[in-house]
């Protein structure tokens, strides 16, 4: 029997060759794009943890101290630690280079006077190759590189190369080579490596250091070295294996990675839905057939099966083609996650291509014969419960499909109600995953109505085409609302992609606002001057003395001079800007959201108070008042907060202090922003050339007014959300496959019925018209469905998600522009979807047509 | 040629093959006139070409060789557009199956080619009620066809195809889904609407009773037409001499 409906099956598929090509590019776009994320994901994370691994070579114990580094005093401390076999400094600076495909090039500072024994584990059996070590230690030109940088740029002995450095852009010599371990995998081997105490010079470090590498004696317990160093050393420092460092930047890069993951999730929703509109539509079309099938013998669970076992192979080609073309997409997704690691978060990784996961490839294929299986058991279950008889008089029956009933209708609006009140009322400390179902609650709620609010829909729209388009206006909406089951399917498909689409935005728009919001306030100076075309740079800094000759300029009328670091804080990267406190407040004032101005502006200026962000206070629960205590490199320092303000620097949260302060604790007086307010009368741009002639040659150097530094970080989000777009692009792509998989069949289906359309008089173009029509009606409910399920998602993101990840309360701003913009652009993809069909309409032999059942 | 005036559709030699691997005659070198107001029962065989018969005079399937004229234009030397518009205008066509779009009320499908004609809503809907008055259907015009008698539909699939006053009516077996007594009802409306309005009326079936509604018999066998003759009176007729 099994073969007999295998073979009947197949049949069916030769001669549906168009939809069943459509569903099975919707289940492989679904399980691409959710497998392409989370690839792409773990990628960027292994390639990340890989680069501190490995650089940690062969070390047993890291000290690390955050960006400002720590004095030699600490690695007198360590070396002197019982147990401590062996113990290197090490710099790590990540440089520009003018080599074409390798902007970004890591430089190891190592102690290349010291035998070098820690680093067996980083470079090859052949270690470090200089022909001549004396020349590589006494000139600080002196560099070795990586055997990919020269076989790739054909570099020898002698050679010179540019790279960007604190004091402007200066040529090194190639000294030396070596070949990485791993296949040079860190940093896809664009790697060099320059003695510890010339990087310092040239990358302003003073005598920091970013690293110590250690090795512990052999029969000495790692733990109690560690246990015995975090005794020695301030708290500032950190004492940890090089292994579990990696898991501070997964925790720093957690909210690109949530926020992907859950976008993953909807692609494989909307691939669902056409899944399930394909089957829906198959069932349909088969109506009379299942009823012969019926007849003949075949019983119910076997007409199930065969639905179910179509839906399994589909599912198995469908998501083997998703798993191929994921991991293509996951190249292009890598890169781009690496470029917002970056720009967002100051961690430079080597954009690599990532490598096949089975595990992962396994977990995206199941999930796509799941979601197949899953999207095909309603259909194949209405298959089984089909009336033979009435199957088998085909066309009066199927052209009938029940609308929603009360209990449906009554769960649906329940879900709805559930979701908004629970988003409104609940305490966020129930956490993330129990406030995610309060938007699954209100997605499951409008996938309920559909059907209900298509036939109001239609109700709506009847008159309305009637008015504008005449017969085939109406029966376009007509055969749209005939259908209620499919049409479900394709307006819930470019619902949900939609409401993917205006929640993102909405989410974008919000975060836009309030970062302007805040900008407004909070950075109110005229220029703004930078390092780095970034949020932030790890390597570049002004020096104190620069800053003082540009602040120094004439027309200015107050400067503030920032830092921007990062400290350890609960475990969580948070950001920490040091700067002159009292020229802030004067440049901004009013930029706090809670506490006295004054009393903070006095407190925190003489250094006697923290000012910290919102979110920080949200989620370290510490408030206005609370001493808070931050561990330095040179000790413990604890500090009223004196003031709160909305600031969106870091989603783990921000701290603001005084310069002399931080200068003090931290011992690093480098700046990166410059901020000054102009004297009236001063012409920013013509103070920016003044500002260029002063750096020039000595410092990368970007300069901003105000208003250009808002839209450079309009740009920077804009880039932060860029797999957001693109996934944006896919759900409405995959949305739009629905469609033509809808309209194909409907013309399909109502073959007889065009048939008589064009036997009464109607032309051609009628029935062209009456297809786009129809097409136009479904995206028109789709849009409008779309819209109102994308303002829940955009109120949850914002005044949940947001929340929950990183603390931040932002401002509810709708994408009103983007609705504006998509609407017309959803049509336009609903007229393009009904062209091929619509076109197939009127090529329709009328005559065979009314003699078709 | 001179376009006889009397003349509503004259096929000369019209041969239609299909190919299905053979070549196949569905009509091969028929030669006849249909005079107006005149009542055609078209009978045969199935698969004696009486459907193709029909598809060929509304312009629905061209001829493969041959001359077709209607009112004294050849069919083939017509667009597709002004073929379609004279199905529109000039020929109602009613079914066996009755082909009434399910998602129109009665109303809404008998305006429909008004409405696809570019009239207004409102003045096609009152001819369509004029039209379904004529047909007895006036207290039907909000209902879907689903909701109606196989007789009601039919009533209205006629009202649909008479409401431009059509000067031909094609029949293809206008009571095949009928009970007896309904299919009557539905000849003597088609018989009554003839009367008033005078079209020509061009009915294939395969019901003796219904065809002895018509005036004048062609029998098609294999494609050709094997007897066309006038029986001496339809029964309406002697009904109405004798009355």
């Amino acid at each position: 029997m099994r073969r007999a409906l295998a073979f009947v099956t197949l049949r069916q598929w030769r001669q549906h060759g168009l939809r069943l090509l459509l569903t099975l590019l919707g289940i492989a776009l679904g399980v691409a794009v959710f497998f392409a994320m989370r690839l792409a994901n773990v990628t960027l994370l292994s390639s990340l943890r890989a680069t501190i691994e490995q650089l940690g070579g062969k070390a047993t114990l890291q000290v690390v101290g955050g960006e400002a580094g720590f004095s030699p005093e600490v690695l007198k401390t360590v070396r002197a630690t019982p147990g401590v076999q062996m113990a290197e400094p090490v710099t790590e600076t990540i440089a520009r280079s003018e080599l074409p495909g390798a902007d970004n090039l890591l430089v190891l500072g190592l102690d290349i006077g010291s035998d070098l024994k820690l680093y067996e584990g980083l470079f090859d059996e052949n270690g470090l190759v200089v022909n001549n070590p004396l020349a590589f230690t006494t000139r600080a030109d002196s560099i070795a590189v990586s055997q990919s940088l020269r076989s790739r740029y054909g570099l020898k002995d002698g050679d010179t190369l540019s790279l960007d450095t604190a004091r402007g852009r200066l040529r090194f010599t190639v000294r030396g080579f070596f070949s990485m371990r791993g296949a040079g995998s860190i940093f896809g081997g664009n790697v060099i490596v320059m003695d510890i105490y010339a990087a310092q010079a040239a990358f302003d470090r003073g005598q920091k250091f970013d690293r110590i590498d250690m090795v512990t004696a052999p029969g000495v317990a790692v733990e109690a070295v560690q246990q015995d160093l975090r005794g020695r050393l301030p708290a500032g420092l950190e004492v940890v294996r090089p292994d579990l460092r990696g898991q501070n930047i997964e925790n720093a890069v957690s909210s690109v990675r949530l926020g992907l993951a859950i976008t993953s999730l909807l692609a494989l929703t909307i691939g669902v839905f056409i899944i399930f509109n394909s089957f829906s539509i198959s069932v349909n079309q088969r109506w009379k057939e299942i009823g012969i099938l019926r007849s003949l013998g075949v019983t119910r669970r076997e007409v199930q099966q065969m639905f179910l076992g179509e839906a399994a192979v589909m599912g198995l080609i469908g998501s083997a083609a998703g798993v191929a073309l994921g991991y293509w997409l996951a190249n292009g997704a890598t890169r781009i996650m690496s470029a917002i690691s970056v720009s967002i978060y100051g961690y430079v990784s080597s954009a690599e291509r990532p490598a096949f996961r089975w595990d992962y490839a396994a977990a995206a294929f199941g999930v796509g014969v799941f979601a197949s299986l899953l999207a095909s058991w309603l259909p194949a279950r209405a298959a089984s419960r089909l009336n033979p008889v009435l199957a088998l008089h085909n066309i009066e029956t199927r052209q009938r499909e029940t609308l929603v009933g009360r209990p449906r209708l009554a769960l649906g609006s329940a879900c709805i109600l559930a979701g908004v009140l629970l988003t409104k009322f609940s305490t966020p400390r129930l956490g993330l995953l129990v406030q995610y179902t309060y938007a699954l609650l209100f997605q499951l709620g409008m996938i309920l109505l559909l059907p209900k609010l298509i036939a109001w829909g239609a109700r709506i729209l009847r008159p309305v085409m009637s008015g504008a388009f005449g017969a085939e206006g109406v029966i376009a909406v007509d055969t749209m609302k005939r259908a209620p089951r499919r049409t479900s399917a394709t307006v819930g498909a470019l619902m949900i992609g939609l409401s993917f689409v205006f929640s993102n935005g909405a989410f974008i728009q919000s975060q836009k606002s309030g970062l302007n919001r805040s900008l407004d306030k909070s950075v109110s100076a005229d220029v703004l001057v930078t390092t780095s075309e970034q949020i932030r740079s790890r390597t570049y800094h002004f020096t104190e003395e620069l800053a003082r000759r540009v602040t120094g300029l004439p027309g200015v009328k107050g400067a503030d001079t920032v830092r921007v670091t990062t400290l350890a804080y609960n475990g969580d990267e948070i950001a920490l800007l040091a700067r002159d406190m009292n020229a802030w407040f004067e440049i901004s004032p009013g930029l706090l959201d809670e506490g006295d101005a004054q009393r903070a502006h006095d407190l925190s200026a003489r250094g006697d108070g923290f000012i910290v962000s919102n979110n920080f206070s949200l989620r370290s629960g510490v408030r206005l008042g609370d001493q808070l205590r931050l561990e330095t490199p040179t000790g413990p320092l604890v500090r009223p907060v004196v003031g709160l303000l909305e600031y969106y620097h870091s989603d783990k949260g921000t701290i603001f202090l005084d310069r002399e302060l931080y200068k003090k604790f931290w011992q690093d007086d480098a700046v990166d922003y410059v901020m000054m307010n102009l004297q009236s009368g001063v012409d920013s741009q013509t103070f920016k050339q003044e500002v260029q002639r002063v750096v020039a040659g000595q410092q990368r150097t970007f300069i901003y007014t105000h208003e250009e530094y808002k839209q450079w970080v309009t740009r920077l989000i804009d880039q932060f959300f860029i797999l957001t777009y693109l996934q944006m692009i896919v759900a409405i792509f995959v949305a739009g496959l629905g469609l033509i998989n809808t309209l194909v069949i409907s013309v399909a289906e109502r073959q007889r019925e065009l048939g008589v359309f064009r036997a009464i008089g109607g032309l051609r173009r009628q029935v062209q018209r009456m297809i786009l029509l129809e097409a136009a009606s479904i995206s028109l409910i789709g849009l409008i469905t779309g819209l109102l399920a994308g303002i829940f998602n955009a109120y949850f993101l914002t005044r949940t998600a947001a929340v929950m990840i990183a603390g931040f309360n932002l401002p509810f701003r709708f994408p009103v522009l983007l609705a504006l913009i998509t609407a017309p652009a959803v049509l336009t993809v609903g007229l393009l979807a009904a062209w091929w069909p619509a076109r197939r309409a009127t090529r329709l032999q009328v005559a065979e047509a009314l003699a078709c059942e | 040629m001179m376009h006889d005036a009397e003349s509503m559709v004259r096929l000369e030699r019209v041969s239609k093959a299909y190919h299905n691997g053979i070549e196949v005659y569905a009509l091969n070198e028929v030669d006849v006139e249909i005079k107006r107001s005149e009542r055609v029962a078209v009978m045969g065989p199935s698969g004696s070409g009486k459907s193709t018969l029909l598809n060929l005079i509304c312009g629905l399937d061209v001829p493969t060789s041959g001359h077709l004229f209607f009112e004294g234009s050849e069919l083939s030397r017509l667009s597709d557009d002004e073929c379609t518009r004279l199905r529109r205008e000039k020929i109602g066509m009613i079914f066996q199956t009755f082909n009434l779009l399910p998602t129109l009320s009665a109303l809404e499908n008998v305006a429909l080619p008004l409405r696809l004609q570019g009239q207004s809503r409102r003045a096609a809907e009152s001819r369509a009620r004029d039209m379904l008055l004529r047909t007895g259907l006036q207290e039907r015009a909000t209902h879907r066809p689903d909701e109606m008698s196989g007789g009601e539909r039919q009533r209205a699939a006629i009202a649909r195809a008479l409401i431009f006053h059509a000067p031909l009516l094609l029949a293809d077996e206008p009571t095949g889904n009928l009970d007896s007594h309904t299919g009557e009802e539905i000849l003597g409306l088609l018989d009554e609407l003839h009367r008033d309005l005078g079209m020509t009326i061009l009915m294939v079936t395969h019901n003796e009773s219904a065809a002895a509604h018509c005036q004048r018999h062609i029998i098609l066998r294999d494609g050709r037409i094997v007897r066309d003759y006038d029986s001496v009176l339809s029964p309406l007729d002697s009904k109405a001499k004798s009355g």
